[in-house]
């Protein structure tokens, strides 16, 4: 029978069959560190660059003409003076992709027939079939409208989702979800005040996935750690301890799941918008991207040394320093199965109910936990049938 | 136990199988949204207050409108507080346009004078007539006074100075009625009696009062609507009525009786163009609030359909390289992920089909970016499970009792985690507006699909595949597995 009893000797092979023995919890100062920095950047840009915000938040018109050699952003500003529009307002700009160039105009808003004349100038100019330019018109007010609703309800979201976290888990656990949450916000919105990024309702919804990825991620996290909490009922465990181990064990699972999840979005970012030319997928992948791999970020970084942070006042005093090199891997090893750690190996599981055809598996599980007893527990209360 | 998990594999199989099968054999696909198949997208807000009454009237009133223009089957519907016109691979989109724009009541306003409000103007050409059905338009029949209803105030300042739809302009006081005395798309054209064009529209019941209470001032000549000229034998014209249409006179017929029973029939010097014009803006004059365009959007087809297979490609490329990366580490339980992959994407099929066959909801480029995000998040599942059996196993439990406790561990982090994105899509679609709503249909799709594909087709998968003796040997998860 294989057996995962020695420890490999490589990083990555460790990494492989779960024997970490990363200290998350004392590396938890980088964390801050960079989320603040990150916060202090994005609010920097914020207020000297702001957002770039597309069109259907101020309202106007737009056109994306398919581009030939002959149709530029000069042709397009022609086209607008020829129809009286002030250029002075418009953004033009040209977009390419592989197959086809796009260029994209952008005036304030103009009464419906002069719109009708602009797309009828630009189809002429740019040689097309006007049926080929795509035309929105966005009302100054409908922007606001779109933006205060979805900010309204992400806000019952967050209080719903609090709650419920706050009912499954506890609430420090909702604190350090939501916060890292924030974080993850304020990673994309930084990302795109300092490139000056668009922001177009694409975007928004980018974001909300964002939201939901990162939230996602970090209650698997969490589930990890309160079954870990359970696990160490009876020893006492400093909450760091119970962290670290918690992290190490989901770290393969965070690896993989990240590598499956952002595959596809590269996937889209690369082919879908660089090979195959379609720009309106770029600005949403982009979002995705950065969010994702900042959610990954901040389950481990954020999140779970705030939750730590925040229960370290909480009920008993560690007796003694945190764990750290082969005694945390031991650990990590040795709780990574179901049940309670036992204190002796003479004591079985706790629900033992289809677990005695290995009498070694008890042993193997207690043998690296009744290193981290301090005193045994109490005994097991014999069960009055 | 295992004829059970048998039953929920087999079940869940022919269940997905048989609805993608009935999907596609009665064509029932997902419809695309615009933005992925072209055509024109308008949202249209009411001014003020609207009940659900006037939204579902509005409703009705646009989609005959676009239908009168040609577009067959036009996707109109009620979304919150708002009236979204969706007409995907629509070809025409210019003369659509138009007939979405329906933004104003109609105001019927009696004209006050051709020349002074303050402002200067030329002599304006207003000759359309207007006379009940049958009458002669040139032998008014003067009646008793006792016809006329109590007269409103004088409008000193309510009177208007109003463009007409020939250039020039008129003095017109207060709106009396709106276009509700009119029968919802009653109007229509015909050869009038003396050549040229008529329209004919026909008076609700409860509107009839008050139309006919402004055609006796007109025709009376009270102050509230004079008359405004002579007719050919001198003697002075009746007052009138102005249609008002965003604040342009669309016509002032004279009134040539003050009571008409049922039918108002308006003749004039138009032109077929010009009467179906006018017998349009007194269809449109049911409207009972106003409504104005918020959103306009127009996509080439083939800017739409660019997106769609690059959204596409990309994808399966994406699951090609997430499924090549699983296979490599997870080996011969690969073939679960696999498994179960094919049939969470039948399910989310079938799903979106008959969803946005129900609600109309269209899968936009939102949409199915958001189920490519949803593919990592459905691995994930199987990640956590699997990661959970190297652990148990590598603690010397054997893979046939490792499998049904980590998947109870499992089963329990999933849901927790599915339902935060749960809760989040229910209340995105509940309460936000737009394409947001799109999104968070088919993020709630994904994920229950994920839950569902979770406990009945990878539970019993899994701990079969544990208990047989196909994995013994092989390697999995790094590890030999051992006979139990």
């Amino acid at each position: 029978m294989s057996r995962g009893d020695y420890i490999a000797s490589s990083g990555p092979g460790r990494l492989f069959r779960g024997q970490t023995a990363v200290d998350f919890y004392g590396k938890r100062r980088i964390g801050l560190i960079v989320a603040i920095v990150v916060i202090v950047v994005t609010l920097l840009s914020l207020f000297t660059r702001g957002l770039n915000l597309g069109l259907d938040f101020e309202g106007g018109d737009a056109w994306d003409v398919p581009a030939s050699e002959d149709f530029t952003t000069d042709d397009a500003a022609d086209v607008l003076e020829e129809n009286g529009v002030s250029t002075t307002g418009a953004r033009i700009q040209r977009r390419s992709g592989e197959t086809t160039d796009v260029v994209t105009i952008q005036i304030e808003e103009v009464s419906r027939d002069v719109a009708l004349d602009l797309t009828n100038g630009f189809a002429e100019r740019a040689g097309v079939d006007p049926e080929e330019i795509s035309f929105s018109f966005t009302s100054s007010t409908w922007g606001g409208e779109i933006t205060d609703k979805a900010v309204r309800a992400l806000v019952i979201f967050l209080i719903i989702v609090s709650i419920f976290i706050s009912i499954r888990f506890e609430y420090r656990m909702a604190v350090a979800a939501l916060a890292a949450m924030v974080h993850d916000v304020i990673v994309v919105v930084g990302v795109y005040s300092v490139l000056g990024f668009e922001v177009t309702p694409a975007t928004v919804i980018a974001f909300l996935t964002i939201l939901g990825y990162s939230l996602y991620d970090t209650i698997v996290v969490f589930d990890r750690v309160q079954e870990n909490e359970g696990k160490y009922a009876g020893v006492r465990m400093p909450y760091e301890d119970i962290v670290n181990i918690s992290m190490n064990q989901v770290l393969m699972r965070s690896i993989n799941t990240s590598i499956s999840s952002i595959l596809p979005v590269i996937s889209l970012l690369l082919i879908g918008s660089g090979l195959l030319g379609a720009v309106t997928l770029r600005e949403f992948a982009l979002a995705l991207l950065i969010g994702m791999i900042s959610g990954i970020y901040s389950s481990i970084f954020v999140a779970t040394p705030l939750l730590a942070a925040l229960k370290a006042n909480v009920g008993r005093k560690a007796r003694r320093e945190r764990l750290t090199g082969d005694n945390l891997r031991a650990a990590v090893i040795g709780s990574g199965v179901t049940g309670r750690v036992a204190a002796a190996p003479t004591d079985v599981e706790g629900d033992n109910d289809d677990d005695r055809d290995g009498d070694d598996t008890s042993v193997t599980i207690v043998e690296p936990a009744g290193k981290l007893l301090t005193h045994p527990p109490r005994p097991r209360k014999k069960k009055r049938r | 136990m295992k004829r059970r998990l048998w039953i929920s594999l087999i079940g869940t199989i022919i269940a997905v199988v048989g609805a993608l099968a009935f999907n596609l054999a009665t064509d029932n696909k997902p419809i695309l949204g615009l933005d992925l198949q072209g055509g024109l997208s308008v949202i249209l807000a009411p001014e003020e207050g609207a009940s659900e009454a006037d939204l579902l009237v509005i409703r009705d009133l646009v989609r005959s409108s676009l239908e009168r223009s040609g577009v067959a089957e036009p996707d109109v519907r009620v979304q919150g507080s708002n009236i979204v016109v969706d007409l995907p691979g629509v070809k025409d989109k210019e003369e659509a346009l138009r007939s979405v724009s329906v933004s104003g009541i109609v105001e019927l306003r009696p004209v006050v004078n051709l020349s002074d409000c303050s402002a200067p103007i030329t002599d304006p050409e207003i000759t359309d007539d207007v006379e009940p059905n049958g009458f002669r338009r040139s032998t008014p029949e003067p009646e008793s006074d006792d016809v006329v209803p109590p007269v409103p105030a004088l409008f000193a300042n309510d009177a208007e100075f109003l463009p007409t739809l020939d250039g020039s302009a008129v003095c017109a006081g207060p709106a009396q009625a709106s276009g509700e005395v009119f029968k919802r798309d009653s109007a229509s054209v015909a050869l009038g009696q003396f050549g040229g064009f008529s329209v004919n529209v026909e008076l609700r019941s409860d509107g009839e009062a008050a139309w006919n209470s402004l055609a006796a001032q007109c025709f009376n000549q009270l102050p509230t609507c004079p008359s405004t000229g002579t007719d050919v034998n001198g003697a002075s014209r009746p007052g009138q009525i102005a249609i008002v249409l965003d604040g342009v006179v669309q016509s002032a017929p004279v009134v040539n009786t003050p009571v008409f029973d049922g039918n108002v029939s308006i003749t004039g010097s138009f032109s077929q163009e010009e009467a179906e014009q006018l017998a349009d803006v007194l269809n449109r004059g049911a409207f009972p609030v106003q409504v104005t365009p918020q959103e306009t959007r127009t996509v080439s087809a083939s800017a739409g359909g660019d997106s769609l297979k690059a959204a596409i490609i990309s994808g399966l490329i994406g699951l090609a390289l997430v499924l090549v990366f699983l296979v490599f580490y997870y080996r011969q339980l690969a073939l679960v992920i696999i498994g179960g992959l094919a049939i969470w994407g039948m399910t989310v099929y079938s799903a979106a089909s008959f969803v946005s066959g129900a609600t109309n909801y269209a899968l936009s480029l939102a949409g199915i970016t958001g189920i490519i995000v949803a593919i990592g998040v459905t691995v994930d599942s199987y990640v956590v499970f699997f990661e959970r059996m190297k652990d148990e196993i590598r603690n010397g439990r054997t893979l046939r009792n490792a499998a049904p406790r980590s998947f109870n561990s499992t089963w329990r982090t999933i849901w927790s985690a599915d339902l935060v994105s749960v809760i989040g899509a229910v209340i995105l679609f509940s309460l936000s507006v737009g394409s947001v709503r799109g999104f968070a249909l088919y993020l709630g799709i994904t994920t229950i699909c994920d839950l569902f594909v979770c406990f009945f087709f990878t539970r019993p998968a899994v701990l079969l595949l544990a208990r047989s003796k196909f994995m013994v040997g092989k390697r999995a998860f790094g590890l030999e597995v051992a006979a139990s």
